[in-house]
């Protein structure tokens, strides 16, 4: 560098007495636009002031996964009236569930919207939710024995607040039934031979769709519950009994009876696809939650109803109901936690679950006390069957490790689906790789 | 450019068809062979184009490879309204802006160490920050998390977490920690070219390190940074992962992953999703063909080296 050859004519460098005008606003352009890009996040970072900070009786944050945009309106609309300063964050569903656990660790709202069941156990017997036993003690009363078993964690506290549910029934348009003459089946036979009926009239008897993996769920739930019993269902949920297990394999089989009477290609199916064939009498019967009334409107809506999973063995009966509950928790970093409780005590109420299902026909309310006479067909019939029932189960995928459903048993139902004969292995599979999540 | 192109080919084509020999077994194969790859991947991108102007009604009962009976923008303004898109446009800027800058100009430094100031070791260095993006990301997605979580900040700066955790700083910092590798090893490798003797002039004019910088290397690279800065803010645009990992707040969360705000619980309206998807993909869709250039530049930059 220092051996520049003297003669060279040396290119002008815009240094100095004549400094080029662009390179000057090059400069301050840079020097505010720095300025602005460090300045942004500060401004909508600070835009809210941090008044209130932990004290009680100030705002309570509400972590929120309602991101529908009718159940975010009538979430808001009932919050707003619980007299208390609620914040809430709303976070798409999806993105809610899958980040739940890194939510809860880092810095979660006060209040949570979250599922029943083992969902709710596995994050209190983490730590990370707040002892709710007090609220239950005022609460239980308007609650049914279900759903305070559905809120307590395994160390027999409360830890959940219901707010509402829905069923799992085999839904059906009552018109067709009429039109041909169809009884609802109360036993195993009964519905293979109603399908075996209706297979000669030309219809596809059950609408079946697995695409999204967990709808196939709800038929292995019942069948299982049917066959086996609740307290069999809970505990092999519960990663306590072995999927090569007689019992497990005779699920299966049974399922496997009914399988030439379903909707073939279903892992290629949305659960939309087959509810709108339903509706359009393309199929006869369908099993799903009570959101399926989401795909109908008008007349065909009118027309839909529902039965309970027939009986298979005589010591279950039709005891079980499949019916998953939403709900809320505090979370075990809350700032505020008399007013998070307050506002639990508040959404518990039957004032605030009818204020919210008048936006919602697809729910029923958890409280005793609800006011049931805006209820649809469908709901009135969704309370009798749910009040009827000796046991509630969540669904598979509430029921147990969310990692064990969503890795282990969405692959393993939808290869059942396209490959129903090798039943053995398919158990043994899903036995192996239980033992190592659950040792997890 | 595409235009030139085109026009040209078929002029290559016309010449051949008229003065050499007549069309060929072989090129009418190669000709289909071409076509049908174009509209292998043509049509994954008009399908939901086209299944974005019909309503879901009519694509459920119909099908989605069915003759419309209505077409309308009916979705985009839903989707522009439903999935708060604006505000989650303005979160991507807020993220997308800064990191971009920040990378281009640190990058910018390191680069003139290594390829200007005979810094020791500096080939070392350079070769560490191009093995950095090697290093898959997701790598230090659990690390980060947790760091970011204990990490401190004040409140004017992430409320109401406090922490780097679900603050815009800790989103912007990563993205210039993984970008600025590439950009380093792209710059100076441009820099390369930039004679050695424009330096040594200004050194003997008495111009210090940072004039150098500043004035005389900095506005030669100017193409070099525009070609990056289109390139970098595709790439922040379209990330997804950080955001979702490290944000809680939904209202802070960049556009890419407002389109899950479409689906609902249990129904997904894939019309509706196909609408939001182009409203999302559009800007980068935009920068690519107004800045086509610089893009395709910013890719092969540095592979010509000098």
């Amino acid at each position: 560098m220092a051996n520049v050859q003297p003669g060279r004519t040396v290119p002008p460098v815009p240094s100095g007495p004549t400094p080029s005008p662009l390179s000057r606003r090059r400069l301050l352009g840079g020097a505010a636009y720095a300025a602005g890009a460090l300045a942004l996040p500060v401004g909508l970072a600070g835009c809210e002031k941090p008044t209130e900070g932990g004290s009680g009786g100030g705002t309570v944050t509400f972590g929120s996964n309602y991101s529908d945009e009718v159940p975010k309106k009538a979430i808001a609309e009932v919050l707003a009236n619980s007299g208390l300063d609620v914040k809430i964050n709303t976070v798409d569903h999806n993105t809610f569930q899958e980040n739940i656990t890194r939510y809860l660790q880092a810095t979660p709202d006060d209040v949570f919207t979250w599922f029943s069941g083992f969902r709710m156990q596995y994050f209190a017997a983490q730590g990370l939710a707040t002892d709710i036993s007090d609220i239950w003690q005022t609460i239980g009363g308007d609650f049914s024995a279900a759903m305070k078993q559905a809120s307590t964690g395994t160390d027999g506290k409360q830890y959940f607040v219901p707010f509402y549910y829905y069923p799992w029934a085999l839904f059906y348009r009552k018109s067709l039934f009429q039109e041909k003459g169809y009884q609802v089946p109360t036993t195993w036979d009964d519905l293979k031979a109603l399908a075996g009926k209706m297979k000669s009239d030309g219809l596809i008897p059950i609408a079946m769709a697995d695409k999204d993996g967990w709808p196939a769920m709800g038929t292995f739930d019942y069948v299982n519950m049917r066959t086996n019993g609740y307290d069999f269902h809970v505990s092999l949920m519960a990663g306590k009994e072995s999927w090569e297990d007689s019992r497990v394999k005779q699920v299966f089989t049974l399922w496997r009876e009914l399988l030439p009477y379903c909707q073939p290609g279903a892992n290629g199916r949305t659960w939309q696809e087959a509810a709108q064939s339903l509706g359009q009498k393309q199929t006869g019967m369908y099993l799903l939650g009570m959101f399926v009334g989401q795909q109908f409107q008008g007349e065909v809506a009118a027309d839909l109803d529902f039965f309970p999973f027939p009986q298979i063995a005589e010591a279950h009966g039709q005891d079980a109901v499949e019916a998953p509950i939403d709900g809320f928790m505090i979370s075990s970093k809350v700032k505020n936690v008399d007013g998070a409780k307050e506002l639990l005590r508040y959404l518990a109420s039957a004032k605030a679950q009818n204020a919210y299902l008048k936006s919602d026909p697809n729910n029923v309310a958890t409280h005793n006390g609800a006011d049931t006479s805006g209820y649809s067909a469908l709901q009135k019939k969704a309370v009798e069957l749910v009040g009827g029932a000796k046991q509630i189960s969540q669904f598979l995928d509430r029921d147990t490790r969310p990692d064990f459903a969503s890795t282990v048993m969405i692959p393993s139902l939808q290869s059942f689906l396209n490959a129903p004969d090798d039943v053995d292995g398919l158990c043994r599979r899903i036995e192996s790789q239980k033992k190592t999540i659950f040792a997890s | 450019m595409t235009v030139e192109r085109g026009t040209a080919a078929e002029r290559g084509t016309a010449v051949g068809r008229r003065n050499r020999r007549p069309v060929s077994p072989w090129r009418v194969v190669v000709r289909i062979f071409l076509w049908a790859m174009a509209l292998g991947w043509l049509v994954p991108l008009l399908l939901p184009l086209y299944a974005s102007l019909r309503p879901y009604a009519e694509t459920a009962a119909e099908g989605y490879f069915s003759l419309p009976k209505t077409l309308n923008f009916d979705y985009y303004v839903q989707a522009w309204q439903g999935g708060n898109l604006p505000r989650h446009f303005l979160n991507t800027l807020l993220v997308a802006v800064p990191a971009v800058l920040l990378t281009l100009f640190f990058a910018s430094f390191v680069a003139f160490l290594i390829s200007r100031r005979r810094l020791p070791g500096g080939r070392l260095l350079l070769i560490l920050f191009t093995a950095g993006n090697l290093l898959p990301q997701q790598v230090v997605l659990t690390p980060l998390y947790l760091m970011y979580t204990k990490l401190p900040l004040p409140w004017w700066m992430s409320w109401p977490s406090e922490l780097v955790y679900d603050s815009y700083w800790g989103i912007i910092a990563i993205h210039v920690a993984f970008q600025t590798g590439f950009c380093v090893f792209v710059l100076s490798n441009y820099m390369d070219t930039i004679p050695r003797e424009l330096i040594e002039a200004a050194t003997v004019d008495g111009a210090g390190v940072w004039r150098q910088y500043w004035r005389v290397v900095l506005p030669l690279v100017r193409p070099a940074l525009g070609a990056l800065g289109t390139l970098e803010f595709a790439w922040i645009y379209n990330d997804f992962l950080w955001a979702v990992v490290l944000m809680s707040t939904g209202d802070k969360l960049p556009v890419t992953s407002a389109l899950n705000n479409l689906r609902s619980v249990y129904f997904t309206d894939y019309n509706l999703l196909a609408a939001g998807s182009i409203l999302v993909a559009l800007p980068t869709l935009i920068v690519f063909f107004v800045l086509q250039r610089q893009f395709v530049a910013g890719l092969t930059l540095g592979a010509n080296k000098g």
